[in-house]
C-alpha cells in the first residue's frame, strides 16, 4: 500500500514537473515569435526612414540597399523565417547606412537622418530583444529531459539574427549617455561587449557578454 | 498605454527604488499613460491613489544594508488579483531579483514584461545562488533595463543577460525653483552635503577630515550636512574649532531636500565607492549648485569627466579641500560647471527618460496583453 502511494505520488509528481517544463517552453515559443515579429517591423520602419532619405538625397546605392531589403519583407509578415538571406540583405543596407554619403547628406535632411539613425537604434534593441528569448528558449529546450521526453514537439530550435547593425558615429554635442537618437545610450556601452563583433555563429550567446 | 508598475521595496520607507518608481509613474501618468503601482506599505495612508497596498514587508539583510522584503500567501493572492482587475498593456517590474512583489508579479503574470535592474553588486551570492530558482520568472522579461552601467555589468555577470542602459531620472522643475533655507541665504561660503551619515560609504568623514584645511583658505567656510543618522556621535568627533563651522541638520523632508541643495555654492558628494548611480549629483545640478564629488566611475560619467563637476581622488582629504577651496574662490569657473550641469542634467529629465521608457514598451508590447499565467 505504501509503496503504491509513494509511486503513484512520484508519478503525479514528475507529471506536474514535466507539464510545467513544456509551458514554460509553450511561452518561451511565443516570447521568440512576438520578438521576431516586433524585429520584422523595426527592419521595415527602418529600411522605409532608409529609402526616404536616398530619393531626398538621390542617393542610387543606399536606394538600392533599401529596395533589397524591402523586397523580403512581403514573406517575413506573412511569417517566414528571418533567414541568412535576409540576414545579408540587412547587412548590405546597415554598411550603406553607415557610409560617408548619408553623414554628409544628413547635413541638409536633419530631420530624415534622425529617423534613420533612430530606427537603426531600434532594430539594435529589437535584434537584442529577439536574440535575448532565442538564448533563453534553446537553453531550456537543449535540458536533457527536455530532449528525453520530446517536451519541444516538432518545433525547430529557433535560430539568432545576426547582422552589424553597429549605430554611425556621428557628431553630437552630449554623446556619452544620451544620444540624439531615441537609444544612443546603447552605443555608449558597445566596446566593452565581448562576441559583438566577433565571428559571428561560434559563439553560443552572440551579441552578448558570456 | 495601461502600465502596471511592480516596486519590491516599503513605499513610505525612503529608498532610490521607490523614489524611481514613484517618480516614473507620475511622468508616465503626465503623458497621458494609464498606470497602477504595486508595493508594499507599512501605512496605507501613504499611499498615492494610483498604488495599491502589497501588504507589509519583514526586514532581511539583503545587499549590505537592509531590505523589507515580502513573498506570503496574502501578498500573492494581492498582486494576483491586481493583475487580473488591471488589462495592463505592459507590466513593468523593478529589482525582480529581489523576493518581493516585483518577483511574485513576474511568476503570476504572462506577456509583455520588463523588468528595470537598480542594484550594482560585483559578486553577489544571492543572485549567483538564486539564479536556477529566477529562472523561469526571468525567461518571461522581454525586455531588461539597467539603471547604471555597474547595474547592467551586475546583470550579464550574474545572469548571462545584457540590458538596455536608461539612467534614472530628476525631476528637474522641483529642484530648479528651490530657494535656500532660511540662515543660508547670506552668501556666506557653504559645502552642502546630504546623505546618511554614519554610513561610511557615503564619506561624510572624508568631508569631516577635509574641514580644518578649507577653513584654513577661506574665512568663514562652513559645512551643512543633511541626512538620517546618530548626529551626537559625529558632533562628538569634532574638533572643537570645528564645531561652529558644520551645521548637522539631520534628516530632511522631501520638500526641504531641493533647498538643501540651494543652500550650498558647492554640493559635495564624497562617496567612497559602490555607488551604481549618481543621482543625488544630478539633483545638485538642477538645482544650479556647483558639485564636487569623488573620482568614482558613476561620477565621473554623470560629471561628462568633470566638466559638470570637479572630480577628487577618492578618499583624499587634502585634494578634497583643494578642490573645494579653488570652487568657492573662482565664481567664473563655478558658474561654468553649473551651466554645463543644467545641460546635463536636461537628458536626465523625468520627461525624457520616461519617454526613452514608453520606446521600450512600444517595442515589447505589440497585440498580447498582460495576463495571468497558468501554472
Amino acid at each position: 500500500m505504501t509503496v503504491l502511494v509513494v509511486v503513484v505520488a512520484l508519478v503525479v509528481a514528475i507529471a506536474t514537473y514535466l507539464t510545467w517544463l513544456a509551458r514554460r517552453l509553450d511561452r518561451l515559443a511565443a516570447r521568440v515569435s512576438d520578438a521576431g515579429g516586433g524585429l520584422v517591423t523595426q527592419l521595415v520602419a527602418r529600411a522605409d526612414a532608409a529609402a526616404q532619405l536616398a530619393e531626398r538625397c538621390g542617393l542610387d546605392e543606399l536606394a538600392a540597399s533599401a529596395a533589397r531589403a524591402r523586397a523580403s519583407y512581403p514573406a517575413l509578415l506573412a511569417g517566414a523565417p528571418l533567414d541568412a538571406a535576409v540576414e545579408l540583405a540587412e547587412n548590405v543596407l546597415s554598411r550603406a547606412l553607415r557610409s560617408a554619403q548619408v553623414a554628409a547628406a544628413g547635413q541638409r535632411f536633419p530631420v530624415e537622418l534622425h529617423a534613420v539613425d533612430s530606427g537603426a537604434a531600434r532594430v539594435a534593441l529589437a535584434r537584442q530583444f529577439h536574440n535575448d528569448a532565442v538564448r533563453d528558449q534553446r537553453a531550456l529546450a537543449g535540458r536533457r529531459v527536455v530532449r528525453v521526453f520530446h517536451l519541444s514537439g516538432r518545433r525547430p530550435p529557433p535560430g539568432y539574427f545576426e547582422i552589424d547593425d553597429a549605430l554611425p558615429i556621428r557628431e553630437e554635442p552630449w554623446p556619452r549617455l544620451v544620444e540624439g537618437s531615441a537609444y544612443g545610450a546603447d552605443t555608449g556601452v558597445r566596446e566593452d561587449r565581448p562576441g559583438r563583433d566577433g565571428p559571428l555563429g561560434h559563439d553560443d550567446r552572440p551579441g552578448l557578454a558570456s | 498605454m495601461r502600465i502596471g508598475l511592480a516596486c519590491p521595496y516599503t513605499w513610505d520607507v525612503p529608498g532610490g527604488v521607490q523614489v524611481h518608481v514613484r517618480d516614473l509613474a507620475e511622468a508616465l501618468l503626465a503623458a497621458g499613460h494609464e498606470v497602477s503601482v504595486i508595493t508594499p506599505v507599512d501605512d496605507e495612508q501613504t499611499l498615492p491613489s494610483y498604488a495599491v497596498d502589497a501588504g507589509r514587508a519583514l526586514p532581511l539583510p539583503y545587499n549590505g544594508s537592509v531590505a523589507r522584503l515580502l513573498m506570503g500567501p496574502v501578498s500573492a493572492a494581492r498582486v494576483r488579483r491586481w493583475l487580473r482587475e488591471h488589462d495592463f498593456d505592459v507590466l513593468h517590474v523593478h529589482e525582480p531579483s529581489a523576493p518581493s512583489v516585483s518577483l511574485l508579479a513576474c511568476m503570476f503574470a504572462d506577456g509583455p514584461i520588463v523588468a528595470t535592474f537598480h542594484t550594482a553588486n560585483p559578486r553577489s551570492r544571492f543572485l549567483t545562488a538564486a539564479q536556477g530558482a529566477l529562472q523561469p520568472s526571468f525567461e518571461k522579461l522581454r525586455a531588461r533595463i539597467a539603471v547604471s552601467e555597474a547595474a547592467r555589468r551586475t546583470l550579464v555577470e550574474h545572469l548571462g543577460a545584457d540590458a538596455i542602459l536608461i539612467p534614472n531620472g530628476v525631476a528637474v522643475q522641483h529642484f530648479a525653483d528651490a530657494r535656500p533655507l532660511p540662515g543660508y541665504d547670506d552668501g556666506r561660503p557653504t559645502v552642502a552635503f546630504l546623505g546618511r551619515i554614519d554610513e561610511p560609504r557615503k564619506g561624510l568623514d572624508v568631508l569631516l577630515a577635509a574641514m580644518p584645511a578649507l577653513a584654513a583658505r577661506i574665512d568663514g567656510a562652513r559645512l551643512l550636512v543633511a541626512g538620517p543618522g546618530d548626529a551626537a556621535a559625529v558632533r562628538a568627533r569634532l574638533e572643537p574649532e570645528l564645531r561652529s563651522r558644520v551645521d548637522l541638520l539631520g534628516l530632511v523632508s522631501d520638500a526641504d531636500k531641493p533647498r538643501v541643495f540651494a543652500s550650498g555654492q558647492v554640493y559635495c558628494a564624497p562617496n567612497t565607492g559602490q555607488e551604481s548611480f549618481g543621482i543625488v549629483l544630478l539633483e545638485a545640478m538642477a538645482a544650479g549648485t556647483a558639485v564636487v564629488a569623488s573620482d568614482i566611475d558613476a561620477f565621473r560619467r554623470v560629471l561628462d569627466d568633470g566638466r559638470a563637476g570637479r572630480l577628487f581622488d577618492v578618499g583624499d582629504p587634502a585634494q578634497l579641500a583643494a578642490t573645494l577651496a579653488a570652487v568657492l574662490t573662482d565664481p567664473a569657473g563655478a558658474a561654468g560647471l553649473v551651466r554645463r550641469g543644467r545641460e546635463v542634467v536636461e537628458t536626465y529629465d523625468w520627461r525624457a527618460i520616461a519617454e526613452r521608457i514608453v520606446g521600450v514598451y512600444e517595442m515589447v508590447s505589440g497585440d498580447r496583453r498582460v495576463s495571468l499565467a497558468s501554472t
